[in-house]
């Protein structure tokens, strides 16, 4: 016990700032919340006990539910790839030894820093309206642009671009992962004669493996919970259409514009079932594709 | 004070009009505070702070925070601050939601303050009761409106359209829309797309002699009202007559970017109260036509409450809060600053004072209130709690009747049976 102490005792003084807010703001509403999902709750009268209502009529009666679930689901698949791809690319450019290295490095960050803002949102609705500056762009080399941003179809997919553009998080953690790989085992391949490409699929991806794993199970949670840029391009309600209808977006206005509590509170629950699944996954299945230098197996 | 500023600037519309009401304010020296939240635009905001500013002088010791918002965002904020319990004292109301709120006890009820201290004794009976929830008061009228088709008169003017505006039908209407389609070589088109407007659809399904909601808080539109007037519109667009479809898609937007505001049509749907804030942001000389009635129809527009001031549960200081309640209703310098801004007031005395200084705006507004008293229907009953998630539904289905991707019939059956899942799952 006393080892124990004497061997953890930073480690606990360090969590400390992080355990005193998590038992004092955040376990009492995550453990209200899981009450209220089993209640009818409009915020004003009493909360009413309904048992598993809120979760039948989710799964059986809110066609709603699912769309946001589909929304949410093909937001994901698109945008944590892209992401990804885009954040390892620029990464390797990096890695390449620029000198104002520091410089690119705070640029390329710039856009995750101001992505998550609201002013970004309502930059990015501007861009693409029918008369934004894409479409003049777009007019200029002689295309006729769409509606992105009102037209169903195109809606979901300004968003991804918008995901791609705030790429810099996962790029700063690559860049530090390439760096992490010994430079002899280049020159190596470079003497054997192995073109580019196959350094990076033999040499590169393998080595990163550990930081791509971090990276898609930090990108996945982030992504499904994005919230306020769909919050604000689709004016707060998911529209047009319910094509920007992310599952957050749904919540929100369940909760604070329907007044559904009970019915909101079991949605978030929902959504960490579906969070802790997809880590679960990934964790599970890393070990089949993602190696630690120092294992010897 | 620093809270004060803080507040008043969150309203973004109201953010300059907050700078320019501030170093009025003697709110220093005031020991009790009330919060008073509307929903505005910037004609509004102007005026109200500064109504609040006058009743700041007349009434030393209380200090009156004035937050605002636009329509759009303004339930959300709302909502969130009732959840919240941190509603402000005095709440802009209205008639759609003011069922939904009475039912969630969000608001308190004014009967014990009238005659004492909310002298309303000689005011209009009818708009006065559209504020009582079951027998009781629970929302003082500030202004009572109706629909219009606000109209550019210019474009009126030159496309040569004489069709008499207050009681035209929709034929008359879709010839004036080609007519000034035509005139403007496309440039301007006849009228705004009303396809997403669930309170122009609502005087149809009544000119249908139907009422949207039966008294029992039922949904009695049809299917059928539902496809014949998104294939009116369907058919218009098809015509080129009205405005870009990607530009009807966008929900509730500001007044500064309606079509008539930006000029691309000629005609706008809103509320006649509304005529104020949309000239100050129109180019050309506006006009107030009836919404177009079926021939051989009922009578779909109604004269109703356009705006009400509520006491909210959440409020401390009631005496203060109703002390300047009071004053908004009665107090003559008070009313001389609001004007018809927030629709008619229902005061007689008030409207007498109020005529002779009218602008001439405000004078259209009330020549065309006189206009229609005859040719309107009956206030329909409150709607039932629900009604703001079917409209939401309303838009959210019509958009894609709008962009074509639907069938108009399938997707009329699909609202209604939506709207009658809302209203059962919301009681």
């Amino acid at each position: 016990m006393k080892r124990f102490f004497a061997r953890n005792a930073p480690a606990y003084v360090f969590l400390l700032p992080w355990l005193i807010g998590f038992f004092l703001l955040a376990l009492g509403p995550i453990l209200a919340s899981l009450y209220l999902s089993f209640t009818r709750y409009d915020m004003v009268s009493a909360p009413r006990w309904i048992g598993w209502g809120n979760y039948e009529y989710m799964f059986t009666r809110d066609r709603r539910f699912w769309k946001a679930l589909e929304v949410t689901f093909t937001y994901v698949a698109l945008a944590v790839p892209a992401r990804l791809i885009m954040a390892l690319g620029v990464a390797m450019l990096l890695d390449k030894g620029l000198r104002t290295i520091g410089l690119y490095r705070a640029i390329f960050y710039l856009p995750s820093l101001l992505g998550a803002s609201i002013a970004i949102a309502i930059l990015w609705r501007q861009l693409f309206a029918a008369d934004g500056v894409v479409n003049q762009v777009l007019a200029m080399v002689g295309i006729q642009g769409a509606s992105w941003i009102t037209d169903p179809d195109t809606s979901l997919y300004t968003l991804v671009v918008l995901a791609m553009w705030q790429f810099g998080s996962p790029m700063l953690i690559f860049l530090a992962g390439l760096r992490g790989i010994p430079r002899d085992l280049y020159e190596a391949a470079e003497i054997d004669g192995t073109p580019g490409w196959r350094q990076f699929t033999r040499i590169t991806l393998p080595l990163l493996a550990p930081v791509i794993f971090f990276n898609l199970v930090l990108q996945t949670i982030d992504s499904f919970k994005t919230f306020s840029s769909a919050f604000i391009i689709s004016n707060g309600t998911g529209a047009p259409a319910d094509s920007l209808l992310f599952y957050t977006v749904y919540l929100f206005n369940e909760a604070f514009k329907f007044f559904r509590m009970g019915y909101a509170s079991a949605l978030a629950w929902f959504l960490l079932v579906i969070i802790a699944t997809f880590t679960a996954i990934a964790f599970f299945t890393s070990k089949y594709w993602v190696h630690y230098e120092n294992e010897r197996d | 004070m620093t809270k004060l500023t803080r507040r008043a600037l969150l309203g973004t519309m109201g953010a300059t009009a907050a700078a320019a009401a501030l170093p009025a304010m003697p709110a220093f020296a005031a020991d009790r505070t009330i919060r008073h939240y509307w929903w505005g635009n910037p004609e509004r905001d102007k005026r109200t702070f500064a109504v609040i500013d006058t009743f700041q002088k007349k009434n030393v010791g209380i200090a009156v925070s004035g937050e605002t918002i636009g329509w759009g965002d303004y339930w959300t904020k709302m909502a969130t601050q009732t959840a919240g319990r941190n509603m402000a004292d005095l709440v802009q109301m209205d008639y759609r939601f003011l069922f939904e709120y009475v039912n969630r006890g969000a608001l308190k009820p004014l009967d014990e303050f009238v005659g004492k201290s909310l002298m309303i004794a000689d005011f209009d009976k009818g708009p006065l009761d559209g504020g009582k929830v079951d027998g009781k008061l629970y929302a003082l009228n500030i202004g009572s409106n109706s629909q219009v088709m606000v109209h550019n008169t210019r474009a009126f003017q030159e496309a040569g359209i004489d069709a008499d505006l207050i009681n035209w039908t929709w034929d008359d209407f879709a010839k004036a829309c080609e007519k000034i389609t035509a005139k403007s070589g496309g440039k301007m088109k006849g009228s705004d797309d009303l396809s997403l407007m669930i309170e122009t659809f609502e005087s149809w399904v009544r000119q249908n002699g139907r009422e949207f909601y039966s008294p029992d808080g039922k949904v009695t539109a049809t299917a059928g009202d539902v496809t014949s007037w998104w294939q009116m519109w369907a058919d218009l667009r098809k015509a080129g007559v009205v405005r870009d479809k990607n530009k009807t898609v966008i929900l509730d937007p500001p007044i500064a970017e309606s079509g008539i505001a930006v000029g691309d049509t000629a005609m706008s749907h809103y509320w006649s109260n509304q005529l104020v804030g949309i000239q100050a942001v129109a180019k050309d000389k506006i006009g107030a036509a009836m919404v177009p009635h079926k021939a051989g129809g009922k009578p779909g527009q109604f004269i109703k409450p356009s705006m009400f001031l509520s006491l909210s549960r959440d409020a401390k200081d009631t005496a203060a809060a109703i002390a300047y309640m009071n004053a908004w209703v009665n107090d003559p310098e008070i009313t001389g600053i609001l004007g018809l801004e927030r629709g008619i007031p229902c005061s007689p005395k008030i409207r007498a004072a109020l005529a002779p200084k009218l602008t001439e705006v405000e004078k259209l507004s009330v020549d065309y209130f006189t206009a229609i008293q005859s040719k309107v229907g009956p206030l329909p009953v409150p709607a039932p709690k629900g009604a703001g998630e079917v409209r939401d539904a309303f838009m959210r289905i019509g958009t894609d009747v709008v962009l074509g991707k639907v069938e108009v019939a399938k997707a009329a059956s699909t609202f209604i049976e939506d709207a009658q899942a809302i209203i059962e799952r919301a009681q």
